[in-house]
């Protein structure tokens, strides 16, 4: 029984390092949609772009991910301006169906370009700079440089936000895009830029994410992120990013403290039917709390 | 209306099926382009029972097309020795209908309680958290999936079995796009169909004129998705012989129905049937000709439809449309 529980322990630790890069990897979703009442249907494939921004800064230039998180930020913001005065800055006033329709494509395209430029394959790189031993479970350093790395974005942009003039009106605009326009804010531009933030996070994060996949990263990689980062995203209000931040540790903690657990079943995978958990997870929150489970606005 | 008024869009829609299927027994070699197209127009036209009559979009209604294809495996991989002959593909076709069916009532009764975004969501994961269920607790095979050709074999012979897989499937997609018009004009010409579309408008306003919204929503949910289960049956298990769940739970077929419907213009008749003979050749002109850039073409093609023609071609051509050229259109 004893092993049981140390294996336990140690995945949970692992959950909630994971569950910082969840974290982050939600946020731009969540800014999204709490400014623009949008939902970016094709979220995933950004975080699939900076998965190979990591991997080629690192193979081509040798710079260490946690150096790239920077250069994804910047390339984000730039498809982020891009996506949002090409397609969405057109669809703001259009019906849901529009934007849901048109995010999808949009995450399908990029798909679809990187395969054409990259390939199907999966590629992997591997950055060791050893790793702490703590007794339950080794973690490499590098793991835990993510942690604090999306700690310290995240906590960056929680400071723009409440202390910076444009951070008020991002804050505004959430609250009340009419109001805010009466109060002579730009909506338009705050828009074009919360969009620009959300990708550019989203981007970011994906740098991060590739020290946490083990099979190396492919142009479709994307898809399992989008689906859990609609579970986490509903799970911490679907509006708010700091919500979102909370519920992908309390995400990787259920994914992986799940895993343990199905584990023990005879005859069944339980990587496969961790899976089929969060998404089980996911009906039953937005059937009894579609607000989400860390409060969040009532509509 | 007069009752030709009212079924008179029918006629072009079931001409082209006509002219369709002329071609394809005719021209030598165009079957299988044709069966080709048809399978298209057929996903549109099941799709836009759900997503045309009530502006709700489902990413996850691959899953009613897989559960189909999984119902028609089961009943030929556990009765194959029943000595049913043709009775079993009938089976098939009941449990396929059967099986889409209740996961649309169950979904259909949690999802369609949200709206929009909420109701998107909750479908990319219905589909997605089947497919791991299927995979995870290895039901019907778990991964590996079924496998029927040898099963079909020994029930039918082998050339008969033949036949099946090459022909009889397509003619099956034939007469379910046949019913699948049917049902959506029966729909039109209904309360449902006046009920639908005061959601579509304004679904609070319909709600408090008495309208009872989840009733219908939950009828057309249901309807949609038994046609794809048929669809995912005959276009997938009996032509291809196997289902494997990394296969038929694939996003790609959402895609296409959604494009589908949107490009032919949603919500009427004609729409699917357009949009399906749109895609459907450009797609089988463009694997011969650009193998694997499909989506890439695709993808784009979406947003210009979403942004500059949300109404599609029918939509477009039903505005200008006037008098009597107006009732075949709808």
């Amino acid at each position: 029984m004893m092993p049981f529980f140390e294996q336990l322990a140690g995945n949970l630790v692992y959950g909630a390092i994971l569950g910082s890069v969840y974290g982050l990897s939600t946020m731009g979703l969540s800014l999204i949609f709490g400014v623009l009442r949008i939902v970016n249907v094709g979220h995933g494939p950004f975080i699939m772009l900076g998965a190979f921004t990591a991997f080629w800064m690192f193979t081509l230039f040798g710079i260490a991910p946690v150096i790239s998180i920077s250069v994804a930020l910047v390339l984000g913001l730039a498809l982020g301006f891009v996506v949002f005065f090409a397609v969405i800055k057109r669809l703001i006033n259009a019906p849901e169906l529009s934007t849901l329709l048109a995010t999808f494509a949009i995450g399908i395209f990029l798909e679809e370009v990187a395969k054409f430029i990259w390939g199907p394959d999966h590629r992997g790189y591997s950055w060791d700079i050893g790793s702490i031993d703590l007794s339950i479970t080794l973690i490499p350093y590098s793991k835990i440089l993510a942690f604090i790395s999306s700690i310290v974005i995240a906590y960056l942009l929680y400071m723009w936000f409440q202390k910076t003039k444009l951070g008020a009106a991002v804050r505004a605009v959430v609250e009340d895009s009419e109001g805010a326009a009466a109060c002579g804010i730009n909506v338009g531009r705050i828009y074009a830029l919360s969009f620009a933030i959300g990708i550019g996070l989203t981007v970011a994060s994906g740098v991060l994410v590739t020290l946490f996949v083990p099979v190396g990263i492919n142009p479709y990689m994307g898809h399992e992120y989008t689906l859990k980062a609609f579970v986490i995203a509903v799970l911490g209000g679907l509006a708010s990013p700091w919500g979102a931040f909370y519920a992908g540790f309390i995400f990787g903690l259920i994914e992986n403290g799940s895993y343990t657990l199905l584990g023990t079943i005879p005859g069944v995978e339980p990587f496969s039917l961790t899976r089929f958990v969060a998404f089980s997870l996911l009906l039953v929150i937005l059937l009894i709390k579609p607000t989400g489970l860390l409060g969040g606005e009532s509509k | 209306m007069s009752f030709f008024d009212k079924y008179a869009s029918l006629i072009p829609v079931l001409l082209i099926y006509v002219v369709l299927f002329a071609i394809g027994i005719l021209v030598p070699g165009m079957w299988q382009p044709v069966a080709f197209i048809m399978f298209y127009i057929t996903l549109g036209q099941a799709f836009n029972i759900f997503l045309g009559l009530t502006g709700y979009v489902d990413f996850g209604y691959v899953a009613f097309l897989a559960l189909g294809a999984y119902g028609m495996a089961i009943a030929v991989e556990s009765l194959g020795g029943a000595n049913l002959g043709f009775g079993i593909i009938l089976i098939g076709l009941v449990l396929a209908i059967v099986m889409a069916s209740i996961l649309s009532l169950a979904v259909g009764a949690v999802a369609l309680r949200l709206r929009g975004a909420y109701f998107a969501i909750a479908t990319i994961g219905v589909n997605e958290g089947f497919r791991y269920f299927v995979e995870g607790a290895r039901i019907w095979g778990g991964s590996e999936g079924i496998i029927i050709s040898g099963a079909m074999r020994n029930i039918f012979g082998r050339e008969t079995a033949n036949f099946i897989s090459t022909f009889v499937s397509d003619i099956l997609v034939f007469i379910i796009a046949i019913l699948a018009a049917i049902v959506t004009v029966l729909i039109m010409n209904r309360k449902m169909g006046y009920a639908l579309m005061a959601v579509r408008e304004d679904e609070d306003a319909a709600k408090v004129m008495g309208i009872n919204v989840t009733k219908y929503k939950v009828m057309a949910f249901i309807a949609s998705a038994s046609f794809a289960g048929l669809i995912g049956a005959s276009a997938w298990t009996l032509k291809m012989t196997y289902v494997f769940p990394s296969d038929v739970f694939l996003i790609t077929y959402t895609v296409e129905a959604i494009v589908i419907v949107m490009l032919g213009g949603a919500g009427t008749l004609m729409g699917p049937v357009v949009g399906g003979l749109i895609y459907g050749i450009l797609k089988y002109y463009l694997s011969i000709t650009l193998p694997g850039f499909q989506l890439i073409i695709l993808a784009p093609l979406l947003v210009v439809i979403v942004i500059a023609f949300p109404e599609g071609v029918v939509g477009a051509l039903k505005r200008k449309a006037r008098g009597n050229a107006r009732k075949y259109l709808r």
